[in-house]
């Protein structure tokens, strides 16, 4: 500690003398911690049994994954991968077994060593292998390719899959896949995790803080730069604005400050660093296609037609948010369809009246019209991103000739409702934890997979997904993409309404900031990231 | 006065008894519990892994016995888990009590320190100019919601003083403490504030036209000495009765304080425990608030018989 | 007339409170007439739009009408405090008349129960309510009026206590009237002064509570425009550059809540003079 505090003067020093050497300036200062706003209490401290951002960014830097994204790129890429705990990886020659040669002489922060045997165990507990630890596991279907994974010593193991997936590097690259050590119990690693990354574990109090130290034997030489890393929780979004914009943090929470938001706290404070994400998350419209009369594939086609994509994005980002298919569009997204391509698609042309004029034909043609209204209600999850999309999704659904009401549900129950599939209409914003077409199409749109709320079924299609996963060549692979999701998006299985997106912010005093537009959950560790001061 | 005193103790662990039934039956009937709020964070659920965590939590036995083992705990001093944090409710709780009661007794000093003098002037200016103006402003200060008014000033700090008092660490000195806690304590003690101002002002009132102040006067005694040395002892009821009234109140007020400024005490925690289903947390925290208003309450009627003797206890 | 004249002189605080109220019951029967706009028509175009010729109060962030949704959020706010207080005052009232008149274990248990509500906090026993009922308009008046129940009922009982060894309550005994007969006929009228009194006291908190529950996510929710849900979540984010999206609705519910509590303080003077102030 007191090395540090040395180590700290003599940073300040190099920081007063600076303004004479414009190249010294630049170089990397050790020391400061980095104050950062906390948008909302994590459910716990455990990255591999949660899906929310609220676990994901503020412990990331605890721990090291085997490959990690390119932080150079500014979309994260398949193509565009490297190393972190693993120097290097090998794809067998029929693209089934994938081996990966591990660093050697790490340590967890406890002093135990870091072995091959860590990254076997993670894995083996992701895919409930050994009798699963985790209290829950919410990526499962991720790994559901893997067949087994097996040590070759301490620095190698090997990965033998079912069917060939390059895509599954993403998912090795993501912020969610962290190496967990096999020696620490799982309760412990939701109050108390034990990693091998850049910054120490040190506390986490409920609905107030969480705090990370600069581990003093991080096996990458030099690094981390700062002493410690300082999360306040503060869920009143006025007042985090306001502590944001007086200075008392270096960093906001991610994801968090709408496009509006982002544009307002610029204005104010001039100096801060923004830069706009996609935040994961689609909005989307969710039919129960099991219960009259959605059953009607007219019905749910003319439903489709009605929506005005464009003036959601309008309303609710002033025209931020994208528009697409199941996948994050260009150029925030790299699977996404191309513009040109989308015009092709119904239902995304620029002349919305003229589908909702052929949506009213629809209609009609069932008996409906403006002297009998189709009544329904459009379930929503009581929160208000999910009330501003129903509200306006209500407007349009009034174009033809359906009567529409907000029934909001308490959202400790929303999952168990879709689950249930108690609903006729719901108005539904998704997350999906990585920017990759595997995850999007297996996760949602396979036959009876368990997140697929509407029941859409089409075994044809099914294939394709297989198929798409399957594909070594990236280009080809993203025509085939691009197909797949125009046929989903015709047969209504879950029409995508828009991408959200929302800004994070920094003051320029803090350096070495680099993320992807493309996603909220990765590039969280800091280990590059230093303090001007 | 003993024997009163062990009935009042009596009542108040039946109270307490019963608020206990009250708040684990509320809970109960909440939709959704832990287990589905744990997957809601998850984006996702699995039926096994939640038929897992709810048999492990108890969550599935029959409420008498889930009720009888929360009760079977609080006698012996044991309060339970957190579900969401897997640390001992104790554990979770007494760091933030001195927060919130730190808060709360610089809320109500602020609420005397201004309510009473106040009270006087209004009063002895009864029906004057000041007395409306007074008047008007205490009954103003007690329509504001109390978020609303954090929310202007937190803004006119940042405006004016390009500073926020909000809670962002720990203060490490008794002085940062109070600037800290000051400008919400006021914020939320202006209620208090003018409900002992309009009670003072009427109790005043009564005292005055009273004969033993008549009587000091004639004795040739000054005016202010008359007003301050008789009268004031007289305002002495109507803060304590405040207090008896507010401790319960001001927890109200407390919530969506704390929730504005960010502090990290025990009203916020609750607002949050409700939201996760954290039986074991809730369940505890009204119990210990209900114990705090309880006691609070059985306090001010002991010290209102040593303060007025008038009042006959047992009646 | 004249007395108008004089109550006017008599209680001018009471009757400017008076005339706030008159103004908000106007306001939430006839909100539809009087909007300039559709309380839930958003336009992109009018986001945060300041006060101006269209918008004479501002737009919020998805461009609704400022002004139009204060109108109808007063209808909220209406149905809120009478809902609440008619129901906390009415069950309270009843409770308070039959446990002071019938006296005996009913009167204990009655009592007991109070207790054990009054020891718990307004806000906290109304958020674990509207978290159990779920959110609507309904429940969240329920909500709000149960924690009134055992205030009302303390004071009436109290009230009645003193009133059943008066006179006439002992004569009607003493001709042989039935006890319910003496309790609705002789009782009752008398304790509504002060039930009237203690219910215009309860309007301005009702109005409060709710504006505190939906600031804290609960409450009344979309797309009911309560003045509550204005102020919270996304309005009081844009504070510094549309203050008109924070200053307004809370004007509106301060405003409203004054004028409930000037005219509350008012009728007390006039109805029960002894009471207090």
């Amino acid at each position: 500690m007191r090395g540090s505090r040395l180590f700290g003067a003599a940073a300040i020093l190099c920081g007063l003398l600076a303004p004479g050497f414009a190249s010294v300036a630049m170089t990397q200062q050790q020391g400061g911690t980095l104050r950062v706003t906390h948008r909302d209490n994590p459910p716990s401290a455990s990255i591999l049994e949660e899906a929310t951002i609220s676990t994901d960014m503020p412990f990331m830097a605890v721990f090291n994954n085997l490959v990690v994204f390119d932080p150079e790129s500014p979309v994260n890429r398949l193509d565009r991968i490297v190393p972190d705990l693993a120097t290097s990886w090998a794809w067998s020659d029929d693209n089934r077994t994938l081996t990966f040669q591990l660093h050697h002489n790490v340590t967890w922060h406890d002093g135990k060593p870091f072995t091959s045997a860590d990254v076997k165990c993670t894995w083996d507990m992701l895919t409930g292998k050994t009798d699963s630890k985790l209290r829950k596991n919410p990526r499962k279907t991720w790994w559901f390719n893997i067949k087994d994974v097996a040590t070759d010593g301490d620095d190698k193991v090997v990965f033998h899959l079912k069917d060939p997936q390059p895509s599954i590097m993403a998912m090795f690259a993501s912020g969610f896949a962290p190496v967990y050590p096999c020696h620490v119990p799982a309760n412990q690693m939701r109050t108390h995790p034990i990693g091998t990354g850049p910054f120490m574990f040190k506390e986490f109090k409920q609905n107030e803080s969480i705090k990370l130290v600069r581990n003093p034997n991080y096996w990458k030489p030099g690094k981390p730069y700062l002493d410690a890393i300082e999360y306040t929780i503060i869920p009143n979004r006025a007042t985090m604005v306001l502590a944001m914009v007086t200075g008392k943090f270096n960093l906001t929470f991610t994801g968090e400050l709408t496009p509006q938001l982002m544009k307002d706290i610029q204005q104010q404070a001039p100096s801060l660093q923004c830069v706009m994400q996609s935040t994961n998350t689609q909005g989307n419209l969710l039919v129960n296609r099991e219960r009259p009369p959605f059953d009607n594939p007219l019905i749910r086609k003319a439903m489709t037609l009605a929506i005005d994509r464009k003036a959601f994005s309008d309303i609710l980002s002033q025209g931020a948010y994208p528009v697409g298919g199941a996948n994050l569009p260009p150029p925030e997204g790299f699977w996404g369809w191309s513009k040109e391509y989308m015009e092709t698609v119904p239902g995304y042309g620029a002349d919305v009246e003229k589908s909702r004029e052929e949506a009213r034909k629809i209609m009609r043609s069932l008996g409906y019209g403006p002297d009998h209204l189709l009544p329904l209600k459009v379930t929503t999850r009581n929160i208000q991103d999910y009330r501003d999309a129903a509200v306006i999704l209500i407007d349009h659904l009034k174009t033809i000739y359906i009567q529409a009401e907000l029934e909001p549900i308490d959202t400790s129950v929303w999952y168990a409702r879709l689950l249930r599939k108690d609903f006729s209409v719901a108005m539904n914003i998704q997350g999906t934890g990585t920017d990759d077409p595997d995850v999007q199409f297996f996760e949602n749109y396979l036959c009876g997979s368990e997140r697929n709320y509407t029941s859409y079924c089409n075994p044809e299609l099914e294939k394709k997904f297989h198929e798409q996963s399957m594909m070594q060549d990236i280009d080809a692979r993203r025509k085939l993409v691009w197909e797949i999701d125009k046929q989903l998006q015709e047969d209504g299985a879950r029409p995508v309404v828009f991408f959200a997106e929302a800004g994070t912010c920094w003051w320029p005093r803090v350096h070495g900031i680099r993320i992807a537009r493309n996603t909220i959950y990765n590039h969280w560790r800091f280990e590059d990231v230093w303090l001007d001061q | 006065m003993f024997l009163y005193f062990l009935r009042r103790l009596g009542l108040m662990v039946f109270t307490l008894f019963g608020v206990s039934i009250a708040i684990f039956l509320l809970l109960r009937i909440a939709p959704g519990n832990i287990a589905d709020i744990l997957f809601d964070s998850a984006g996702m659920i699995d039926p096994a892994e939640k038929q897992k965590i709810i048999s492990d939590l108890g969550l599935d036995q029959p409420l008498v016995i889930q009720y009888l083992h929360w009760l079977n705990g609080l006698v012996h001093g044991d309060f339970g888990y957190s579900y969401v944090s897997e640390k001992p409710v104790l554990q979770e709780v007494l760091p933030r009590i001195p927060i919130t009661a730190r808060l709360a007794l610089l809320a109500i000093l602020f609420a005397v320190c201004t309510g009473v003098p106040v009270g006087v002037v209004s009063a002895v200016r009864q029906n004057s100019a000041i007395d409306y103006v007074l008047r008007v402003f205490s009954l103003a200060a007690l329509s504001m919601p109390a978020f609303w008014l954090g929310l202007l000033v937190l803004m006119a700090f940042v405006n004016w003083a390009g500073v926020l008092p909000i809670y962002d660490q720990a203060p490490d000195s008794l002085w940062a403490a109070l600037l800290m806690f000051g400008v919400p304590a006021a914020t939320v003690g202006l209620r208090s504030s003018a409900l002992i101002m309009r009670l003072t002002r009427s109790s005043m009132l009564e005292v005055m036209r009273q004969d033993y102040i008549r009587t000091a006067r004639s004795k040739g005694l000054s005016e202010p000495a008359v007003t301050f040395i008789h009268a004031l002892r007289n305002a002495m009821l109507p803060v304590i009765t405040t207090i008896g009234v507010e401790t319960a109140f001001l927890f109200g007020g407390l919530v969506v304080t704390e929730t504005v400024f960010n502090i990290p005490g025990v009203a916020r925690f609750l607002v949050e425990a409700i939201r996760w289903r954290d039986y074991p947390m809730v369940q505890n925290l009204v119990m210990f608030i209900a114990t705090v208003v309880v006691a609070v309450n059985l306090l001010v009627d002991l010290t209102y018989a040593i303060v007025d003797p008038r009042i006959r206890l047992g009646s | 007339m004249s007395e108008l004249i004089y109550l006017a002189r008599r209680y001018p605080l009471g009757v400017a409170g008076g005339l706030i109220l008159v103004v908000f019951v106007f306001v939430a029967i006839f909100a539809n007439a009087i909007a300039p706009l559709d309380p839930l028509t958003t336009n992109p175009k009018a986001s945060l739009a300041p006060p101006g010729n269209t918008y004479l109060l501002g737009a919020d962030m998805m461009g609704r009408d400022v002004l139009s949704r204060l109108i109808h959020g007063a209808r909220i706010s209406l149905a809120v405090a009478l809902g609440a207080t008619l129901i906390g005052s009415g069950l309270g009232a009843l409770l308070g008349l039959a446990s002071g008149y019938v006296g005996g274990w009913f009167d204990l248990v009655v009592q007991r129960l109070a207790e054990i509500m009054q020891s718990l906090p307004l806000l906290v026993m109304a958020l674990v309510i509207t978290a159990s009922l779920g959110p609507s308009l309904t429940n969240t008046i329920i909500a709000i009026a149960i924690p009134l129940i055992p205030n009302v009922a303390r004071v009436i009982r109290a009230n009645v206590l003193s009133l059943r060894e008066l006179n006439y309550v002992e004569a009607a005994r003493a001709i042989g009237m039935r006890n319910s007969r003496i309790a609705l006929l002789h009782v009752m009228p008398n304790t509504l002064a002060p039930l009237i009194v203690l219910a215009t006291a309860q309007l301005g908190s009702t109005i409060l509570t709710e504006a505190s529950l939906s600031f804290l996510g609960l409450g009344v929710p979309e797309p009911y425009p309560s003045w509550g849900r204005m102020l919270s979540e996304s309005a009081a984010e844009y504070m510094r550059s549309a203050p008109w999206l924070v200053i307004f609705p809370g004007v509106a519910i301060s405003l409203v809540v004054f004028g409930a509590n000037l005219f509350g303080d008012a009728l007390r003077d006039y109805l029960d003079p002894r009471m207090g102030d």
